[in-house]
């Protein structure tokens, strides 16, 4: 086949395909605009100068370091936003603006911390000439995009709870939609919006439910359901049409020690369809029900607008980190697909809403109980990428055991109360087919550990980090490694990928450095 | 006693200057970029570990997603076991003092002195346990309705609280104790140790507590481990009790013991990486398409490039092509397929077998 033919053919697919779309913010090809690239959640660039057949002269444009000292905290897990050629992006407490052309630094925000835990930072968000980003101390903080100067800061959470800030803001239209995060004490998740202008409370979401109300039936008492944890760690996705945000949320509170929250758990462990103006709860999803080992259900919930048996639906999709797959109608939050993407031994079926039916003998034990995957999961923040074009959807995905020990037998464990030690794993990019839940092809990498986020594109390309610091591109359609470039550091974000005059360029994260990649060949 | 309260401000804020820095010693350049990634210093600060324990802990991470070369595992084990902990120069703080809880938390948190905390615990038992429970996490479900009293653990009061300066305005309010006395007549000294009693609790509920720690997996049958020792789990193919697991039990106590029995590697698996704690590297033998095969210790293998260290030592290296053929040898490959295999009431039945080979 020639190249050239098959890349008109999938540009003019794309274009197809995102006439259908109608998001307002459907994906520029000039910019990076939300922590996802889009409200979808894709991360499908519809960009194909760089494609499978001339990846191989993808060249290094430019290279920026943070020199912030390295080290504890100091690596880029933020995804870049890109907006008329500056690129903004972030670690806990500090805030860059950079040329996406150049990588030469324009500010350096620097916020002065009163602590937290400093342990990542997604990235900022940005509306008109304000960027929106959380900080380790429980704030969110508005800047200048253009100076790097700040215009307020807002208290969201409490850190002598324990909470912190990482997440990347969502904006939709004046509402800056913000999670928190933090396990170590039990207490309970919550979503906001706050007004783009004032930093002011728009509306508040809890995870858990009040005494009475809908999902309280599925815990012992308040108490526990107040203490109930459920955090909100990563970035909403967003249906402009149904006005929806999408979210899956984070692990029950106590961790792992849960004969005090007997029950369901509800909304732990959840996809949410919430409204955006109101924060209501639309429907729910459970994808671990009374969990006890720490998988939260964070995973981005990405937008598919496809067919199922050959009818258009609106859906949505998770790689979870429990190793299941579900995909779900996002107007109804009905199941429609659930299967594993790598095999696990914590579950005896699924239950007639898709749901995993936990095995008991798998909870965490005293003397101990082999279960698969470990803590880390199966998937965990790194984002995923789904492409219109092939219709995969692709996780760096990891098989492990490791074992599940009780170690608080007070009537009451609070905390954790146990935990998972030691452990095998083994790691792959997987490419799942959302009709059938089918894992397409898996390229099996050859060491273990290292997680990355992954990109695809309409060059028939996927890009993800491999655990021997490779950023790799792979044939889309068929898994094959075509590029590598050794980054020295693990690929520690998500890549991304926009073009400006011209050139399409490729940027991914690894430790304390930003690389910009470029097809500079003309 | 404000004096006193103004010096544990001051330790404080050493903790503070301690967020930012590991103590200086050999390998914290490595242990920084290996597990700063991820984690504040204060993950580590203050844990009294050995070195053993430190080795899986470290191996936990590579399976969580650590990046971890191998020529640096060791080093960075090294380092944690001699510099960190209250053995450490310096000083560590464990349990006396700032949990090792990653960092969560805010830079003033409270920072318990032991000594006061114990003193504290007096206060509490006589004023406050039949209310809030032993543990202060509230009274049990045995205690008449009228004397239940919150979970202090949780209570923000408490979270709040420095030293006292929450706890002690509340209690000066009025507030009922089990002696009779007047919650007001409680000294500045007994509500500042009272103070430290109760964050000694909310501490001992961190991942990093005191209580993190397997209790007992001497749960099986240790002829049934035989058995399976001998028969589906084909361990006797390559161990025998009175050769290389003579004696075994004696070297690990049992939790060790379980897991190097079902994680032999010792690294978390890391296919395709050689081993550190043990001497069975993966090893790795590397055909060209013209030339004699070269066997080593696999060094490094991804999709584009592969290493070994031979056995006078050489490195080698080579860009992976179809005509070159890797074969990868992992000496541990028998035990990975059990994970599939075993259920847990096997692995609980070898580790009372194991545990009888002393």
């Amino acid at each position: 086949m020639t190249f050239k033919k098959t890349s008109a053919t999938l540009t003019l697919l794309a274009t197809a395909m995102f006439g259908q779309v109608p998001d307002p913010a459907k994906p520029p090809t000039d910019s990076w605009p939300t922590y996802n690239g889009d409200y979808s959640g894709r991360r499908f660039s519809p960009l194909a100068k760089i494609n499978a057949s001339n990846v191989d002269s993808l060249s290094l444009a430019w290279v920026y370091r943070i020199n912030t000292g390295g080290g504890f905290g100091g690596a880029i897990k933020a995804t870049p936003l890109v907006v008329d050629g500056v690129m903004y992006f972030t670690i806990p407490d500090h805030v860059w603006a950079i040329d996406a052309r150049t990588g030469r630094e324009i500010w350096h925000y620097t916020w002065e911390s009163k602590g937290g835990m400093h342990i990542g930072n997604r990235g900022v968000g940005i509306s008109g000439n304000w960027i929106f980003f959380e900080t380790p101390d429980c704030h969110l903080v508005s800047l200048n995009a253009i100076t790097g100067k700040e215009r307020w800061r807002k208290e969201i959470c409490d850190i002598d709870q324990m909470y912190f800030g990482s997440m990347a803001p969502v904006i939709v239209g004046n509402h800056v939609i913000v999670g928190v995060s933090g396990d170590d004490l039990d207490i309970p998740g919550y979503l906001e919006s706050r007004d783009s202008e004032t930093g002011d409370l728009q509306w508040h979401w809890n995870t858990t439910p009040k005494a009475g109300e809908p999902g309280s039936e599925t815990w012992p008492n308040a108490e526990a359901m107040n203490h109930g944890g459920g955090m909100t760690w990563l970035s909403s996705t967003y249906d402009p049409e149904m006005k929806t945000i999408f979210l899956g949320t984070g692990n029950p509170q106590p961790v792992i020690a849960g004969k005090g929250r007997k029950g369901d758990n509800l909304f732990t462990e959840s996809i949410v369809a919430l409204d955006v103006d109101t924060g209501k709860l639309k429907w729910h999803f459970q994808p671990s029900p009374h969990d006890t080992h720490d998988w939260d259900a964070i995973q981005t919930t990405v937008l598919i607008d496809g067919t199922i048996d050959g009818q258009p639906r609106k859906l949505v999709a998770q790689a979870s980190r429990n190793g299941y797959f579900f995909v779900l109608d996002r107007t109804t939050g009905k199941n429609i697909v659930t299967s594993q993407f790598v095999k696990t031994n914590w579950a005896k079926g699924v239950d007639r809403k898709g749901q995993p039916i936990a095995d008991p003998a798998k909870e965490p034990q005293l003397d101990g109980a082999l279960v698969s995957p470990n803590q880390g999961g199966a998937a965990n923040w790194p984002p995923p990428s789904y492409s219109p074009l092939t219709e995969l959807f692709y996780i760096n995905a990891t098989r492990a055991f490791s074992i599940y020990y009780i170690y608080d037998t007070d009537e009451k464990p609070e905390g954790w109360g146990g935990n998972d030690r030691g452990g095998w794993s083994e790691s792959m990019l997987e490419a799942i087919d959302y009709r059938t839940g089918k894992v397409r092809w898996s390229h099996k990498w050859e060491a273990a550990g290292g997680r990355s986020g992954v990109l695809s594109t309409a060059g028939n390309l996927v890009f993800a980090g491999d655990p021997a610091n490779n950023l790799v591109a792979l044939n889309a359609t068929t898994g094959d490694p075509l590029w590598h470039a050794n980054l020295g550091n693990g690929v520690s974000n998500g890549p991304i990928s926009f073009e400006l005059d011209g050139t399409q360029y490729l940027v991914v994260a690894a430790g304390d450095t930003m690389y910009g990649f470029a097809m500079l060949r003309k | 006693m404000r004096r006193m309260i103004r010096l544990m401000l001051v330790a404080g804020s050493i903790a503070i200057d301690c967020r930012a820095q590991l103590p200086d010693g050999a390998g914290k350049a490595i242990v920084q970029k290996a597990c700063g990634t991820c984690h504040a210093a204060e993950i580590v600060m203050g844990r009294a570990m050995s070195k053993e324990q430190w080795n899986t802990v470290v191996a936990d991470m590579v399976t969580k997603g650590a990046k971890i070369a191998d020529a640096d595992f060791p080093q960075i084990v090294d380092y944690l076991a001699v510099n960190i902990g209250p053995q450490a120069a310096g000083g560590g703080r464990g349990r006396g003092g700032r949990p090792a809880g990653g960092g969560a938390g805010p830079s003033d948190m409270h920072v318990v002195n032991a000594a006061a905390a114990d003193r504290g615990r007096t206060v509490y038992i006589a004023q406050c346990v039949t209310c809030h429970g032993p543990t202060a996490r509230g009274a049990g479900d045995g205690v008449p309705e009228s004397q239940k009293g919150p979970d202090l653990v949780r209570s923000l009061t408490v979270l709040h609280d420095r030293y006292g300066n929450t706890v002690g305005p509340y209690l000066r309010k009025g507030h009922p104790m089990q002696s009779g006395r007047a919650s007001a007549s409680l000294t500045t000294e007994e509500v500042a140790d009272l103070s430290h009693f109760l964050h000694q609790k909310l501490n001992d509920t961190l991942r990093s507590g005191p209580y993190s720690k397997v209790l007992n997996v001497l749960t099986g049958d240790p002829a049934a481990g035989a058995a399976y020792f001998n028969g589906a789990g084909k361990c006797s193919g390559c161990h025998s009790p009175t050769g290389d697991l003579a004696g075994i039990a004696k070297k690990f106590d049992p939790p060790t013991l379980q897991q190097q029995f079902v994680f032999p590697q010792g690294r978390g698996g890391r296919g395709g990486r050689g081993q550190v704690s043990t001497a069975k590297p993966v090893t790795v033998t590397v055909t060209p398409a013209s030339g004699a095969a070269v066997s080593g210790v696999l060094i490094a293998l991804d999709d584009f490039n592969v290493s070994l260290r031979d056995s006078s030592g050489d490195y080698k290296s080579w860009k992976r092509t179809p005509g070159l053929k890797v074969e990868k040898h992992d000496p541990f490959q028998g035990h990975i397929e059990l994970l599939d295999q075993y259920t847990d009431k096997n692995i609980h039945d070898v580790v009372a077998y194991l545990e009888t080979l002393k």
